[in-house]
């Protein structure tokens, strides 16, 4: 029987992840702070503060889909990053914080319980172009209640 | 907001050898249930007595206890010598009740190191399917790839062996089989791309015996000349040819449901999971021996036969259910049989001494097959409701992928009736396949699955199945897929448990449900019977929902503030009636 490759990548895609394997080394200051922190004396921390460069482009926002897909995103975090295994993303809630460092960070080094880091095939431009698609997700109106008739 | 809400489905894991020495076959008979099933056969039927269907009425909760883990609680609890034993999913606390004292104080419990990472590597929910009792030892598995077995005395590990690998997509939930101081465990991870197997370990230290691939060369699967002798078709690298190359190497076949074991023939059987990716089009051929039951030597893994129910699989449909033993007259004839209700709708009967089937009828709405031809063994397939990436979206297969039973939902044998006891789901989905690379740790899935009502709306049913003719007996229509196993007993009544958290007991002759309590959470576990130290009848199961469920309704969570899901759109209420929470019942007379 005919050999086929196993992953056909499509052009877009192809592009997105140009720098995978060639990612910067380490030129990514540590963000580890966000702001759901409570620092004691009040005081926070002194910690770089990382900035999407991408921020609210829809374009970037649109790359960020794709990749959403093809890094396997959605099998975990689902479509349209609505919950799977893993937590939602569209719920304007945060576990690791919602600024722009803490997602990369997330992204780039990982999470406990599963979140693989992704800092290792994935170039930061890719990632900050995840993030800006996962700000672009509206949370619904009404989180917090669920009613039945 | 536009709620893109695209269903991703993954169904779609010593010591003290004189005191605590019960030989299984003996256990059962004297109350005790040692292994998930209760027997080697899989029947999940106990000889005791006293819980009739006269006086079901009367049964009413004695004890329960909180485990502390808000996961699905899917398997059972064992009880032997006077104690039950209880493993919770991840983080996979084991606790040993003393059933001798007022209010079962612990004896004690044992809480391993579990790598959390497993939690995002495992499919479907971090659940867990049970733990075996041999030798004075209880055998069980963590989440994150290892085995261990523990002093049933003491508590203390005896030892602690790595079967599997994470980083691969590899992930532990299944119970094992003890057969000859073998342990057979697997892993599941169809989902993520791995390659699967079946290994046995020593009993004794852990250390590996043999592995057996399901996917492979010969060499790997353990087909041996002289000794694989396949009913129907027949060859060498089945499993290899079967498949493009190196594709085969990330083909999935996990092995992650229950094992069965006919001592006379000295035969292990089990089910193979789904191949991977879900998008066929990436894995042209039969793609051997995924969606399959093997039949092995425990000795030395030798595959003795094999059949697939589902050739070149394209709909998810795992072949890991329960495979029952018994001995049933067809066509006059008194034959040996292995009892299967495959994820694809078809129940099988199969003499399970060579695999050939003498029954394959469809036990829930099929439209995905017109029959299975006995012949040949294939499903004759209906064109239409073929999957692949260049087909689009393909609407309204039935059954989904999550079967028409979920292979985690085991169901019955009663000898006394001849009745098969199915938990089972009526629901049917849309399957839009998708390109899917596999990139190590992340899943490697590639659809996209809706799921609706089938046919009538109710989303699942409890049924009575004769697999003598491949017949419907009879049916409890239920609201809920019913994702519970069946438990059934020669008082001639079957237990079982709804998502909305009901337990329930009915005439196993007819189906009139007699007794029904609310446990607290939805039972995606397995009922079991027992005979306490006071002599009396027993039944216990967990409650708890999960597996599927935490995927399916993302609404029944109760844990993460930071996470807040929409409910499930085919079934926008279930949290109405259940949330999560993980609690051990015991019910009495």
């Amino acid at each position: 029987m005919a050999s086929r490759p196993l992953v056909r990548v499509t052009a877009p895609i192809a592009l997105l992840l140009l720098g995978v394997g060639c990612r910067e080394r380490r030129s990514v200051p540590p963000a580890g702070g966000y702001e759901e922190h409570l620092s004691a004396g009040g005081l926070a921390p002194p910690t770089a503060e990382l900035r999407n460069p991408h921020a609210r482009d829809k374009r970037s926002a649109a790359d960020g889909a794709t990749l959403f897909t093809a890094m396997n995103c959605d099998g975990c975090h689902g479509g349209g990053g609505a919950g799977w295994v893993g937590p939602s993303l569209a719920d304007g809630r945060w576990r690791y914080g919602g600024t722009d460092g803490a997602l990369f960070q997330s992204i780039f080094d990982g999470r406990p319980h599963g979140m693989p880091a992704f800092g290792g095939i994935l170039s930061p431009d890719a990632i900050w172009k995840l993030v800006t698609y996962v700000q672009s997700l509206e949370p619904p109106a009404d989180v917090p209640t669920e009613r039945w008739p | 907001m536009t709620h893109r809400r695209v269903v991703v489905v993954f169904v779609s894991a010593l010591g003290a050898m004189g005191a605590g020495r019960v030989p299984p076959a003996a256990a059962q008979r004297s109350g005790q249930w040692t292994m998930p099933a209760g027997d080697y056969a899989a029947t999940r039927y106990s000889t005791l007595t006293q819980i009739t269907t006269a006086n079901a009425t009367r049964l009413h909760p004695v004890w329960s206890f909180s485990t502390g883990v808000l996961a699905g609680h899917e398997g059972q609890p064992l009880v032997v010598n006077n104690t039950m034993y209880v493993v919770t999913p991840y983080p996979n606390v084991l606790y040993a009740f003393d059933l001798t004292r007022e209010g079962y104080p612990l004896k004690w419990k044992y809480r391993p190191a579990v790598d959390p990472n497993a939690v995002g590597i495992a499919c479907c929910d971090v659940i867990n399917r049970g733990a075996f009792y041999a030798e004075g030892r209880i055998v069980y598995n963590l989440l994150d790839g290892h085995t261990v077995a523990i002093d049933a005395t003491t508590g203390k590990e005896l030892w602690n062996a790595r079967i599997a690998d994470v980083s691969q997509g590899e992930t532990t939930p299944m119970a094992p089989l003890v057969v000859k101081n073998r342990v057979l465990v697997g892993a599941s991870g169809g989902e993520f791309g791995i390659h699967g197997w079946l290994k046995a370990l020593d009993l004794a230290t852990g250390r590996p015996v043999w592995t057996a691939y399901t996917i492979g060369p010969d060499s790997e699967v353990l087909v041996r000349a002289g000794v694989f002798r396949p009913f129907y078709g027949g060859g060498t690298d089945l499993a290899l040819t079967s498949w493009p190359q190196e594709v085969w190497k990330n083909g999935g076949g996990p092995v992650w449901g229950w094992l069965s074991y006919d001592p006379s023939l000295d035969l292990v059987y089990y089910g193979v999971g789904n191949p991977a990716p879900y998008n066929p089009e990436q894995r042209p051929g039969d793609n051997k021996w995924t969606a399959s039951v093997l039949a092995r030597r425990p000795a030395d893994g030798a595959l003795v036969w094999a059949y697939q129910f589902t050739p070149h699989d394209s709909w998810d449909y795992d072949a890991t259910a329960e495979m029952i033993l018994a001995d049933l007259t067809i066509g006059g004839r008194l034959r040996r049989v292995l009892v299967h209700f495959d994820k694809n709708g078809f129940a099988y009967t199969l003499d399970r001494a060579t695999g050939e089937v003498l029954v394959a009828r469809p036990f829930v709405d099929v439209n995905w097959a017109k029959g299975v031809d006995l012949a040949t063994g294939r499903p004759v397939l209906d064109s239409t409701r073929l999957t692949g990436a260049s087909r689009g979206n393909v609407k309204d297969v039935c059954p989904t992928l999550e079967g028409g039973k979920s292979p985690a939902s085991p169901a019955a044998y009663s000898p006394r009736t001849g009745l098969f006891y199915v938990p089972t789901n009526n629901m049917c989905m849309d399957y839009q396949a998708v390109p899917a690379t596999r990139i190590a740790g992340t899943p490697f899935i590639g659809a996209n699955t809706p799921y609706h009502a089938g046919r009538g709306g109710h989303l699942g049913a409890f049924i009575a199945w004769d697999a003598g003719v491949g017949r419907k007996v009879w049916e409890i229509r239920e609201k809920y897929p019913v994702w519970s196993g069946a438990l059934t007993t020669a008082g001639d009544v079957v237990l079982y448990g709804t998502l909305d958290g009901w337990l329930k007991a009915a005439n196993a002759r007819t189906g009139t449900v007699l007794w029904k309590f609310k446990v607290g959470s939805g039972v995606v576990a397995n009922p079991i019977t027992y005979a306490g130290p006071d002599g009396k009848q027993y039944v216990a199961v967990y409650a708890g929902i999960g597996g599927d469920w935490f995927l399916l309704a993302g609404d029944v969570r109760s844990d993460d503030p930071a996470d807040v899901r929409p409910p499930a759109d085919f079934m926008p209420d279930i949290a109405r009636h259940t949330s999560q929470g993980g609690i051990v019942w015991i019910f009495g007379l």
